[in-house]
């Protein structure tokens, strides 16, 4: 094999040689070089280098010890070419045989290409605010693309909603314009474009819980770049989908010359990064006894066995949900390269993560090709196609009479009074020795059982891949092509079984669901480049593109099975509940167009607009235009800028235009019928009813955008520093305004009210320190957001959303007022405890709590009525933080890298909704802590209040929570096998490194992680956290070697 | 190569060209495809049926929401410590304000099934069918919309007639003002009116829907209510001698039997259906709001006073058994189970008590006995009790004593009282027999001794005049605060 190898290339040289020799009619050898091409500053050899001899056509590339060789015609001295990405294009005479040419790092930041909608331009003339993901930050171990946003770039935030493996996340850039459409950004895949909704993972099945973030089907290693598009100048081309931000992702391609195997791996292992202090038995007992004594029991405890409680008789049902070392791991081998006319890239992945939580887990295979061909000199084709397909095992969430004070069975577990023991002697689980729970069907449920018992599987496959086909009409006029398609699946099983707190009652509860969406793209588009003389650079870029989505569901489902050996795998032995299919289709048709111009260089314009026609919309108003203008000026190229000391690089940056966002749902603006059923004689028959009213003028919501941004790059450009502000007002947002409810309706959605984002970011990336041996370099990003409401129609100035769960639907912890931000907490604030019999009767207690007595807890009167009602409730605080940054920086000194970074965020709320649940005592569950220095006549607690039953939940400051942290985010130490050894081994490059992430968060935040969201891509209840998957911290070694 | 090109650009012009901006939902149905068959007007009747039992996401009307005005803000019924919605404990101690979310919801399930009962009177009489069968859909609709605005006009007085369905979005079109009570009455009496012509009987397998003796019923009870003494007597009677066959059942349990559904005692019944909650339809909620398991733990919707309500049924009377539970018996462990306190048994489904949430159980909203108890108040109020008074009362005793119904039984019978004390005698029957079926209140208001009567409990001594009516919502006050002027002491 190494043989034909050894052959194959010798007879590959010849025919090269061949080439060579054709184009030189005589093969007059003058003279012979041996070079070495290394970096200037680190003298280390640059594989893959492109050496040209200048005025010819004939090229070498260096190999991997840097080394070049030419017999050519010419003789010496003549002049080098050579060039290497990253690096500056650099000219040398050669006069001598053999000699090595250090070549300078580019530092040019401002000519390189970055890729903007729909092509790429030099960053110099760039107009917008345009900023790209550090290559450090991409080299993050995680289970998702969008985790790679994370820290790097200002005005971006990225919210995980929990630390299950393959958890969604939230990504907002700029704040959130919209209240109750999507506020995610439009991500674009090797140009494929896609809205990252995660409703699109899930098949609808009952009790599945939390979504699986579809973004987590693209492996985060074949990614070779992402730029994100924040000002309307760069989104505007998006037209409505450009409103929240653009995110491009560009895979690794091949590329020309080298052709590389490198296998890329790591192994890890989690751990739970907190846990909650919750009562051992000898509390709980105690505890018990005072709530029985505040309804008038008998105490069930007795001295003596609370204090032999505290040897034995407690079970850690926290402990039993979590798994310890949960391990994970990833491999990845790719294959790349390319020649004259083609490059390509083809890669496999697994990706493997158990949860923390106990049943959790998360496996990925990916599958990837890049392949791009010059046909002619004209003529260029290429495809790039990704497969992915996950399988998720979540936690899902509790059914029945029980979903209210226990959404999932790991808030079920912090609840289960400790001494109830977790299995019973025989090892099996305890499902009947509970005296403080109901037992459903005669078994009392056990929420380990629940966890390890439940299926709840997710399996996505997606398809992503594009063609296109690009024809340079004339040296000026380009066409592109391109078709791309978006398959993507999603199987859900779901079975809890009779022994499961969902699935006791009604004996087994199983259902499957399936969601086929899938997408068609085509996109036209035209460039055309010029220069008129030296001055002037003109180009333009017209297109048109279609988007055809449809989506189909099917859902089934039973109970009542006669055994659980069957599972999901049987529905039809048990008793069916209704099945339910939908489907849907979308069409999404756009003109675009783009004009650049540039004088001198100094001088650039940008205008751009898409006009897009959706179907989502109403039928008096499918069209939208989008328009945006963008200027910008590079200071230093003036004058009177040369002699300015210490400035190498200032360009300031003014843009203004408008965007969309059409997230809404389809077939929203038409009347909808629903079925409501109603029965006759023991039997349903199927009534219809109207659900919805038209609305033939719904349409895309609008957002006004002006940003002035200020790049500089001082003293060589060691630091280069990017500063924005930014003011976007979005207007016609899409709202289920009420009406009046004697129409028969509750409300229609109407374009009306506003929302207003504005804030400043900083970037800055500094070389602190550049030696032969050792560097240091850091970024730090920054970023604040002010966002508030202006409006929401129909005279209404706040609204509560109904956040869908049982006791928080009550407690309406969540406010959308104008004036406010949104995930705003509306609450009471609290004002100690009852401490006297007096103070309850003459201070104001809350009108819906005739008992108060002694030991309850005081709320503040705001309004002075002497009575604690909903109107003395106010503004607690908003999930938004006021500021959020994160630190980065790679050192490396010899062979060594370190890389770490600090993440933190500032002045956002959380309403921890868990532990108001945990705070409150009842006969059954288990309670915080803290309950231990509850009121008694004896201890005359401030803080907590006396023990009773089941009190209320109410929303108090207390439960609203200062969820400001700073966070090790990530620490990574690499070492790199000396050239030497590498070779030895035949490779190009052997790296190990160890890396943590979430090492150390410093928080006052008491729950589990504060970075959380119950309710995922919400943006109306944002910030609540009631028990989610906790976060982990996590340890990995991995190994990256390339051929 | 150039040809390569074309042809690729061809193709995706091909794709291009057969695709329109104006989609077609297949789904759903729209209103577009709506009501053009029988079968459609048949489906948009069941609809305004569902109003009563069915609200995806909250109780449904019947199924308990009603009950928090017409029951918990009543004297005997209260919030139990598992009643975790403050606005439900507000309700209970009758400190509810004009944001109460249980008034709100009630406004929008009424004027919800008002609004489908109207969408099916406008649309019926177009679609293609039998006119007697339409004219008989229509009739029911009326019913339904009769009652609703019956309940309406009870419980806050003047409010909003609105007769059809939207045909605009714009916030003027869809604002109303405030009628009289007078003339939602008078709308109300129209309705029902026009349903006294619906059949009498069903085949059994439409068992349930509006019966011209239903339409009858509920009219006496309007009479009742406006103390329209002649015509309230002569409704009465027609419902119980027009031939209908109603009767009380010999047992008192039989009412809420899951077997006796729809029988001769019941007039009209709210259907309830369990655990069909995921196939569209919902059943009846009480069950889990009464009974929190065979635990000490009090359930949401509890008896306010014991010594008030509970103990003061005469030994034999046997609808103190059937409407509390002081003991059960727990199948799992075959021995009975002392509450505490009594609760509500009414509605719990004993064969299924495993299953919390909904059961099968009927929502008797007018039946018989009600009947024959309007007619005695009217007749003792037009002047004094009759013997047929006197028949009346006494048949619904010896009913709830176990006695045969139509045999003059001394022991229970009642006998020579005076208009007054007969009044206080029908007043403590309807107290005894219409525990959890949404009377209480409306009675209490009928008779003025809401004040009085609601002040005996002391968790309840909130109450005021004001209570006679409730708020009209602040939410849609906000929205309409020109056309909607808000009831006193709110």
């Amino acid at each position: 094999m190494k043989k034909n190898l050894k052959i194959y290339a010798i007879l590959f040289l010849l025919l090269l040689t061949a080439g060579v020799n054709a184009q030189n009619t005589t093969p007059l050898i003058q003279s012979k070089l041996d070079g070495t091409i290394v970096d200037d500053v680190t003298n280390q050899p640059i594989i893959g280098a492109s050496v040209v001899i200048k005025g010819t056509t004939h090229g070498v590339q260096t190999d991997a010890e840097g080394k070049f060789y030419f017999q050519t015609g010419q003789k010496l001295p003549y002049t080098l070419i050579i060039s290497y990405i990253g690096y500056k294009k650099t000219e040398v005479i050669v006069d001598k045989n053999p000699v090595t040419i250090g070549i300078k790092e580019e530092r040019q930041e401002l000519d390189e290409l970055v890729v903007v909608g729909y092509g790429s331009q030099k960053r110099k003339d760039i107009t917008g605010s345009v900023a790209s993901v550090p290559k450090a930050n991409l080299s993050q171990v995680t289970s998702s693309a969008d985790n790679l946003l994370r820290g790097a770039i200002p005005g971006v935030v990225v919210t995980q909603s929990s630390g299950r493996p393959g958890a969604s996340s939230s990504v907002r850039i700029r704040g959130g314009n919209s209240i109750t459409a999507g506020n995610e950004p439009l991500y674009v895949l090797d140009g494929i474009l896609i809205y990252n909704d995660n409703n699109n993972s899930t098949a609808g099945v009952a009790n599945a819980g939390a979504t699986v973030n579809v973004l987590s089907t693209i492996n985060p290693a074949d990614i070779e770049s992402i730029e994100v598009l924040k000002d309307a100048s760069a989104t505007a081309i998006y037209g409505s989908r450009g409103a929240n931000g653009v995110v491009i992702i560009t895979t690794k391609k091949g590329t020309k010359g080298q052709d590389n195997i490198s296998y890329q791996g790591y192994f890890g292992f989690q751990n739970v990064s907190k846990r909650l202090h919750i009562m051992n038995a000898s509390q709980w007992a105690s505890l018990r006894n005072d709530v029985q004594a505040s309804i008038g029991q008998a105490p069930s405890f007795s001295a003596a066995q609370i204090e032999a409680f505290k040897t034995s008789g407690s079970y850690d049902w926290q402990d039993a949900i979590f798994r310890t070392a949960a391990p994970v791991q990833n491999h990845q081998l790719s294959f790349s390269g390319g020649d004259e006319k083609s490059r390509y890239a083809i890669s496999a992945g697994y990706f493997q993560q158990e949860g923390i939580v106990i049943a959790s887990d998360f496996k990925r295979i990916s599958l990837r090709a890049n392949y791009e061909r010059n046909y002619s000199q004209n003529f260029k084709f290429g495809v790039n196609a990704n497969y992915s397909n996950s399988v998720s095992n979540g936690i899902g969430t509790n059914g029945g009479a029980a979903a209210g004070r226990q959404p999932n069975p790991l808030v079920v577990a912090l609840y289960q009074p400790p001494v109830v023991p977790i299995k019973n002697a025989d090892g099996s689980y305890n499902l009947t020795n509970n005296p403080y729970a109901t037992a459903v069907n005669g078994i009392v449920p056990n929420p380990i059982n629940d966890l390890e018992n439940t299926t709840n599987e997710t399996k996505i496959n997606r398809i992503l891949a594009s063609l296109f086909g690009e024809y340079k009409i004339t040296k000026k006029l380009t066409a592109k092509v391109a078709v791309s398609g978006d398959v993507l699946d999603t199987k859900q099983n779901y079975y809890a079984p009779s022994t499961t707190t969902t699935g006791a009652g009604t004996k087994g509860l199983g259902s499957v669901g399936d969601r086929l969406v899938s997408s068609v793209l085509n996109e036209n588009t035209l460039n055309y480049n010029t220069t008129f003389g030296e001055n002037h650079k003109f180009s333009a870029l017209a297109g048109y593109t279609l988007q055809y989505t449809e989506g189909e569901v099917v859902n089934a489902g039973a109970n009542t099975f006669v055994n659980d050996a069957n599972t999901y795998n049987a529905l039809q032995d048990g008793v069916p509940v209704k099945p339910y299919t939908d489907a849907f289709e979308s069409v999404l048709k756009s003109w675009l167009a783009r004009v650049n111009y540039s004088y001198k260089g100094k001088y650039n314009f940008t205008l751009s607009g898409r006009a897009d026609g959706s179907s989502r919309f109403g039928s008096e108003s499918l069209w939208g235009y989008f328009p945006s203008a963008g200027f910008s000026w590079n200071i230093t190229d003036e004058e009177f800028a040369n002699n300015i000391k210490g400035v190498t690089e200032a360009k300031l940056r003014i843009t203004a235009g408008t965007t969309g966002n059409q997230e809404i749902g389809n077939y929203l603006s038409l009347a909808q019928m629903g079925s409501v059923n109603y029965s006759f004689g023991g039997t349903l028959y199927t009534g219809l009813a109207p659900t919805r009213l038209a609305n033939p003028d719904l349409k895309w919501e609008k957002t006004n955008q002006y940003n002035v941004g200020l790049d500089l790059s001082l003293l060589d450009r060691k630091i280069n520093f990017v500063f924005d502000v930014y003011y976007k007002k979005t207007n016609d947002l899409l709202i289920s305004v009420p009406i009046p409810l004697t129409s028969g309706y509750a409300s229609v959605l109407q374009n009306i009210g506003g929302v207003e984002n504005k804030g400043l970011e900083i970037g800055l990336i500094t070389e602190n320190i550049k030696t032969e041996n050792f560097s240091w370099n850091s970024n730090f990003v920054f970023s604040t957001n002010k966002n508030k409401v202006v409006a929401i129609g129909n005279g209404v100035d706040q609204f509560f959303p109904v956040v869908p769960n049982g006791s928080l639907l009550q407690q309406q912890p969540v406010t959308v007022k104008v004036g406010l931000p949104l995930g705003t907490f509306w609450g009471y604030r609290t004002n100690g405890i009852f401490q006297t019999q007096e103070e309850v009767n003459t201070q104001p207690k809350i009108n819906s709590l005739a008992n108060t007595k002694v030991g309850d807890r005081k709320y503040v009167d705001t309004n002075g009525d002497g009575v604690i009602t909903a109107l003395d409730k106010g503004n607690l605080g908003t999930s938004q933080p006021k500021f959020v940054g994160s630190f980065s920086n790679t050192i490396s000194y010899h062979d060594f890298d370190l890389n770490f970074s600090f993440q933190g965020a500032y002045g956002g709320k959380i309403f921890n909704a868990l532990n108001q649940q945990l705070e409150i005592s009842t006969l059954g569950t288990n309670a915080n802590v803290t309950l231990d220095d509850r009121w008694t006549p004896t201890n005359p607690s401030n803080e907590i209040p006396r023990a009773t039953s089941s009190p209320l939940g109410i929303v108090s400051e207390r439960y609203v929570e200062d969820a400001s942290f700073l966070r090790l985010k990530l620490i990574t130490l690499g070492y790199t096998l000396p050239k030497s050894i590498s070779t030895k081994l035949k490779a190009k490059s052997i790296k190990f490194y160890v890396s943590a992430e979430n090492l150390i968060t410093w928080t006052k935040y008491t729950g589990y992680d504060p970075e959380v969201s119950s309710y995922e891509q919400n943006n109306l209840y944002p910030g609540i956290d009631f028990g989610s998957y906790p976060n982990s911290k996590t340890f990995i070694s991995g190994l990256n070697i390339t051929f | 190569m150039k040809k390569i090109f074309i042809t690729f650009i061809f193709s995706a012009g091909l794709f291009v060209s057969c695709t329109d901006l104006e989609v077609t939902p297949t789904s759903f149905v729209t209103e577009d495809n709506y009501f053009k068959t029988q079968d459609d007007a048949v489906a948009s009747v069941n609809a305004v049926y569902a109003s009563l039992s069915l609200d995806p996401g909250e109780q449904s009307l019947f199924g308990r929401n009603l009950y928090f005005l017409t029951d918990m803000g009543s004297d005997y019924a209260a919030a139990g410590v598992s009643a975790t919605n403050p606005q439900v404990r507000a309700m209970s101690s009758l400190t509810h304000d004009a944001t109460n979310d249980r008034v709100q919801v009630a406004w929008r399930q009424i004027y919800a099934g008002i609004n489908r009962a109207n969408v099916s009177i406008d649309n019926i009489p177009k679609v293609a069918g039998t006119e007697a069968v339409k004219t008989r859909l229509v009739n029911e609709a009326k019913f339904i919309r009769g009652l609703l605005y019956f309940q309406a006009v009870r419980i806050w007085g003047g409010v909003p007639i609105v007769l059809h369905e939207p045909t605009s979005i714009e916030l003027e079109s869809l604002k109303s003002k405030r009628a009289s009570v007078e003339e939602v009455y008078t709308q109300i009496i129209s309705d029902l009116k026009a349903a006294e012509n619906l059949p009498s009987t069903y085949p059994a397998n439409d068992a349930g829907r509006a019966t011209s003796g239903a339409a009858k019923a509920i009219l006496a009870k309007v009479y009742l209510t406006r103390k329209d003494w002649p015509n309230a007597i002569a409704k009465s009677r027609e419902v119980i001698n027009g031939g209908y066959g109603y009767a009380l059942f010999e047992s008192f349990g039989d009412i809420f039997a899951k077997a006796k559904k729809n029988g001769k005692e019941h007039i009209f019944s709210v259907q309830f259906e369990a655990n069909q909650a995921g196939n569209g339809s919902s059943g009846n909620n009480f069950q889990a709001t009464s009974f929190t398991g065979f635990t000490a733990t009090e359930p949401a919707d509890i008896i306010s006073d014991v010594a008030l309500f509970y103990d003061i049924y005469a030994a034999g009377d046997t609808r103190r058994d059937v409407s509390y539970a002081k003991q059960l018996l727990n199948p799992a462990t075959g021995t009975l189970y002392t509450f505490p306190k009594p609760i509500f048994k009414k509605y719990l489904d004993l064969t299924n008590l495993a299953t919390p949430g909904n059961v099968t159980i009927n929502f008797p909203l007018i039946r018989y006995a009600d009947i024959l108890l309007s007619l005695a108040e009217a007749i003792n109020e037009q002047g004094a009790p009759t013997p047929e008074a006197y028949e009346l009362i006494n048949q619904v005793r010896r009913r709830a004593f176990a006695k045969p119904i139509n045999t003059p039984d001394p022991t229970v019978d009642l006998v020579g009282l005076t208009q007054t004390s007969f009044r206080a005698a029908i007043q403590e029957e309807r107290k005894k027999e219409f525990v959890q079926e949404g009377q209480r209140w409306f009675d209490l208001v009928r008779w003025g001794t809401l004040v009085t009567e609601v002040k005996k409990v002391t968790a309840k001594n909130s109450v005021s005049e004001r209570n006679n009516l409730y708020p009209i919502p602040q939410s849609e006050r906000n929205i309409n605060p020109e056309g909607l002027p808000q009831n006193p002491g709110y």
